[in-house]
């Protein structure tokens, strides 16, 4: 029997388009099925001439509007490849539908910048397009959840790319960003807008992520290259949307009706970078460190009691200290005891061997080493310099 | 890091007491184990930002672990997974078990291990429990003392070693039998991505009772590469809508000398956490947890469908019925051993 002619009608400019199609391809390796594939030469498919396709299946690019009325009088078992869409009505009616699941892509950008410590969220989209209803519906996912959540959430959809009007675009996409309360967190519809974003940031000062921080969805290796600073992108299942509508094609082929199938693709992961790393100055570890520290530093505690008492390993204290505070545990206490030690000597008359005992160094002779380390100059250099009560 | 000692945790219906100890790693994990059942009760870790959550589903107390069928975080024996019509012929004898799943024998009949006290006792960093299974337990003949050692290791996995003997011949398959679900904010495993190493599986009948292997390629049931359990569940498949989603037993690639291999790969997308499986058992059951809608929670709420998975390592369902039964059944003078390795780490 003569392999099965399919077309694969796809724009495949786009990272997402492709791996679609690798997802395709996956299929037809695990399984030995032969297909005899149809793509256009330069991978960007003609919604017009598929009439004249004499084959025995289609999937295609549904997020292109004139798909479904070129496909309507194939006769051939067709498969839908798209964005999907929170009003049940929209999807084309009679044909199976592997859609990435928009709203699951927008709540795992969420997640992450609430996780990030963020309480001010942005969404930054595309103008209304037939071509990019995907785009509404990411904006419409993300003001259902900044809803759902009761926090503001801002929507700016900027203007259509252009070469002309690039200056204006990026000028106007300033004024916006100077605008927001910050620190914030910004959802771009996709990796391309983030990149808009990122320059618009470097245009205005901004600093990202500690004023700025920046999620895309896409996870495109060449928007990673056009930027400075690595880019945090959330990254779609669309291998297997791929495998999902090779999958269902085959079965189609084989006589079983699929046309009420639809499977939503959630995204396999986060590309975590730097344009997101935002910290918030306190996490709860270092909080309930510091506490711990101000209440016993001067006991000769040590790392380890410390993370016992909040409740964590070392390592990860020792994380978290270093991110926020750059500095180690160790350091800070000794900061603490070093600053209890100055205030004893300003402000009482404690000899110093007793000030070494009572801010828990182990010797006087330490307290010496440190204080010269530290501050360059003894104890008793100290003392003579500060010390405001009468001399004994 | 030593395990703790025991801590009073309810009571059995004739008030004998039971108890939990607790394991835990250098790196912030912390693992509860019961006395009832050998139960996995909580499984503490981190996500990717370093904050410590739940990773297991489990019931509020004691209790609700006996009224359960859910077989939740427990120790599952003398025979996990099915037997077809609970019988089976051994040396020439026709054996009835437990039918205690439609006319099915399943996980150790209606006082399976999961229902027993262990003996329990630190040892190090070593947890170890014993049972005696008596004669006649669940139909099931000979008595089988099992021996299982717990422990945690730094690197988030926990080992899990048994030994069994027994006095006379019988069928033996143990499992762990604990829930998973890796995102502690969303009670639903729809988003895991799931990969299994495996080129076959065993299809089943009406009863999950298993029909014969097939190759997963082209499948559903294809996740040699990762991918999402719910929009799996979506792919029209006879096979998914029998048990209403995944409850199958898959066919990981052997190793030569049936040593330890990863046998499967769970990923959750927003915490970034990851389980890790490894077995020298021939089969993996994956069960996508369908069926735990209603299940009381730890804290009072109640689970709905898919709210956690389960992957068990075990000989294959039925086998005691098939060509491969002898491999299944443990005789006097020897020893049975399975070892099987979860470990949850981040991304």
């Amino acid at each position: 029997m003569a392999p099965h002619r399919i077309a694969l009608l796809f724009n495949a400019n786009k990272v997402y388009d492709r791996q679609v199609i690798a997802g395709i391809g996956h299929y037809l390796n695990s399984t030995r099925v032969e297909w005899d594939l149809f793509m256009e030469e330069d991978f960007r498919s003609r919604m017009r001439d598929i009439h004249q396709f004499r084959g025995d299946g289609v999937i295609a690019d549904f997020d292109d509007p004139e798909a479904p009325e070129a496909l309507r009088d194939l006769h051939i078992p067709v498969v839908a490849v798209g964005g999907s869409y929170h009003d049940p009505a929209a999807y084309p009616a009679g044909v199976p539908y592997i859609a990435t699941d928009n709203p699951r892509l927008v709540r795992l950008a969420y997640d992450h910048l609430i996780e990030q410590g963020l309480s001010r969220f942005a969404f930054y989209g595309i103008p209304p397009h037939p071509g990019s209803r995907w785009a509404q519906e990411r904006e419409h996912a993300f003001r259902a959840i900044v809803d759902e959540e009761s926090v503001e959430g801002l929507v700016y959809e900027g203007s259509p790319t252009s070469a002309g009007g690039w200056g204006a675009a990026v000028e106007e996409l300033v004024t916006w960003l100077a605008e927001l309360p910050k620190p914030i967190g910004i959802i771009a519809v996709t990796d391309a807008r983030a990149r808009q974003l990122l320059q618009a940031c470097v245009m205005g000062g901004f600093a990202v992520p500690e004023q700025i921080a920046i999620v895309g969805i896409d996870n495109d290796p060449m928007a990673q290259l056009l930027t400075r600073i690595p880019l945090t992108s959330v990254i779609q299942g669309a291998e297997e949307m791929g495998r999902t509508a090779a999958h269902l094609l085959h079965q189609m082929l084989r006589g079983i009706d699929c046309s009420s199938t639809r499977v939503l693709v959630p995204p396999v992961g986060i590309n975590v970078q730097v344009s997101s790393r935002y910290q918030p100055m306190r996490s709860p570890h270092v909080m309930r460190a510091s506490h711990y520290i101000r209440q016993y530093g001067c006991l000769g505690i040590k790392t380890e009691q410390v993370a016992d008492y909040v409740g964590v390993s070392r390592t990860v204290l020792e994380e978290h200290f270093k991110r926020e505070l750059k500095q180690t545990v160790h350091q800070v206490i000794l900061k603490h005891k070093l600053d209890t030690a100055c205030d004893l000597i300003a402000n009482t008359d404690t000899p110093l061997a007793d000030v070494a005992l009572r801010c828990g160094f182990t010797s006087l002779q330490y307290m010496y080493a440190v204080f010269r380390r530290e501050y360059d100059c003894t104890p008793r250099q100290y003392l003579d310099l500060h010390r405001k009560t009468a001399a004994t | 890091m030593p395990v703790s000692n025991a801590t009073a945790w309810g009571h059995f219906p004739d008030g004998r007491p039971l108890h939990r100890w607790t394991l835990r790693n250098a790196r912030d994990t912390q693992i509860d184990v019961s006395d009832l059942g050998g139960t996995l009760l909580s499984w503490q870790t981190p996500d990717r930002h370093g904050r410590r959550g739940e990773v297991l589903l489990g019931h509020a107390d004691a209790s609700q672990y006996i009224d359960s069928n859910a077989y939740m975080g427990a120790i599952v024996g003398r025979w996990a997974n099915r037997i077809r019509g609970g019988r089976f012929r051994l040396d020439g004898i026709d054996y009835k078990v437990d039918r205690n799943d439609g006319g099915n024998h399943l996980h150790g009949g209606h006082d399976g291990f999961h229902l027993h006290r262990w003996d329990v006792e630190p040892e190090g960093d070593d947890l170890v429990l014993r049972l005696v299974s008596p004669e006649g337990d669940g139909g099931f003949p000979g008595e089988v003392d099992v021996e299982l050692r717990m422990r945690l290791e730094d690197d988030g996995t926990l080992d899990l070693r048994y030994e069994a003997r027994t006095n006379a011949p019988t069928p033996l398959s143990l499992t762990a039998h604990p829930y998973f679900n890796l995102n502690d904010r969303r009670p639903d495993i729809r988003d895991h991505l799931i990969r299994i190493d495996a080129d076959e599986f065993l299809a089943i009948d009406a009863g999950a009772i298993p029909t014969g292997r097939e190759p997963v390629a082209g499948s559903a049931f294809d996740f040699r590469e990762p991918a999402p359990i719910g929009a799996r569940l979506h792919w029209p498949d006879p096979q998914l809508r029998l048990v209403g989603g995944f409850d199958h037993c898959y066919v990981p690639h052997a190793t030569a000398d049936d040593s330890l291999r990863v046998v499967a790969v769970v990923t959750e997308p927003s915490s970034g956490r990851r389980l890790t499986v490894e077995t020298d058992r021939p089969g993996l059951q994956f069960y996508s947890g369908q069926k735990l809608t209603g299940q009381p929670g730890r804290h009072g709420e109640s689970y709905g469908p898919f709210a956690g998975f389960a992957l068990e390592t075990q000989a294959f369902p039925d086998q005691v019925n098939g060509p491969d039964a002898e491999a299944a059944i443990l005789r006097p003078g020897t020893v049975w051993r399975q070892h099987t390795r979860y470990r949850v780490d981040t991304l």
